[in-house]
């Protein structure tokens, strides 16, 4: 990913939809409550497991919860 | 035979550089092994040196497992799936290439110092210890401070 390029996503949103809280969602995943944070804020690029496993937990497509802003 | 342009062939890209750091994981022990043989060289009589020498690779076998996030096999496996999840990793990870990167560079500007001044050699363990923890110590916090935007 180049320096200019983040990865945006749309996991507080969806979360919101279904009404899972950061820690519930960490919880499904089995991952801490940080990592969920971080991701969910941008400090942190989740892994391909990871986003597979973000997206399967939020019943999404990967493509939809996560994208390239530039 | 290569399908890629020649101009282009050799540049490193991003892949290519965190494949490098993954495989130099074999500098760690050579790290180790290099600064316990030269520290411990010049000092102190054979039995000594062997005891130190002990000392010092417990010490760095068990700062490395904590560091690099080897698996606590008697926690629970949600345990262990917490403690050994990505942002832990990455956390730990950077703090231990911090870590390793000060205890390169200390022990280089001891080998130097010691052209001038004499090392007494548990002074010089210590520095070197003490400051590659702290260092990775202080890394790990600064990376893992507060959560933002919390909702719980």
């Amino acid at each position: 990913m180049a320096m200019n390029e983040k990865l945006g996503n749309r996991l507080k949103e969806r979360r919101g939809e279904l009404g899972l809280t950061q820690g519930e969602l960490a919880e499904i995943c089995l991952v801490s409550r940080k990592t969920v944070n971080t991701v969910e804020n941008g400090i942190f690029v989740p892994s391909t497991l990871l986003a597979l496993k973000l997206a399967q937990a939020l019943n999404v497509p990967v493509e939809q919860l996560f994208w390239i802003e530039r | 035979m290569s399908y890629r342009p020649r101009p282009t062939f050799d540049q490193p890209t991003a892949e290519s550089v965190q494949r490098t750091r993954r495989a130099s994981i074999w500098i760690i022990p050579a790290l180790i092994l290099q600064q316990t043989t030269l520290i411990f060289g010049l000092h102190g009589d054979e039995f000594s040196q062997f005891l130190q020498a002990i000392c010092w690779t417990a010490l760095n076998i068990a700062e490395l497992w904590w560091l690099l996030g080897l698996p606590f096999r008697w926690l629970s496996e949600r345990d262990q799936a917490i403690l050994n999840d990505e942002w832990s990793r990455s956390v730990s990870g950077d703090a231990a290439r911090w870590g390793i990167a000060t205890a390169a560079l200390v022990g280089c500007a001891m080998m130097i110092a010691r052209i001038w001044l004499r090392l007494d050699s548990g002074v010089a363990i210590f520095a070197l210890v003490n400051s590659t923890l702290l260092v990775a110590a202080a890394r790990s916090w600064w990376l893992d401070r507060g959560e933002p935007d919390g909702d719980e």
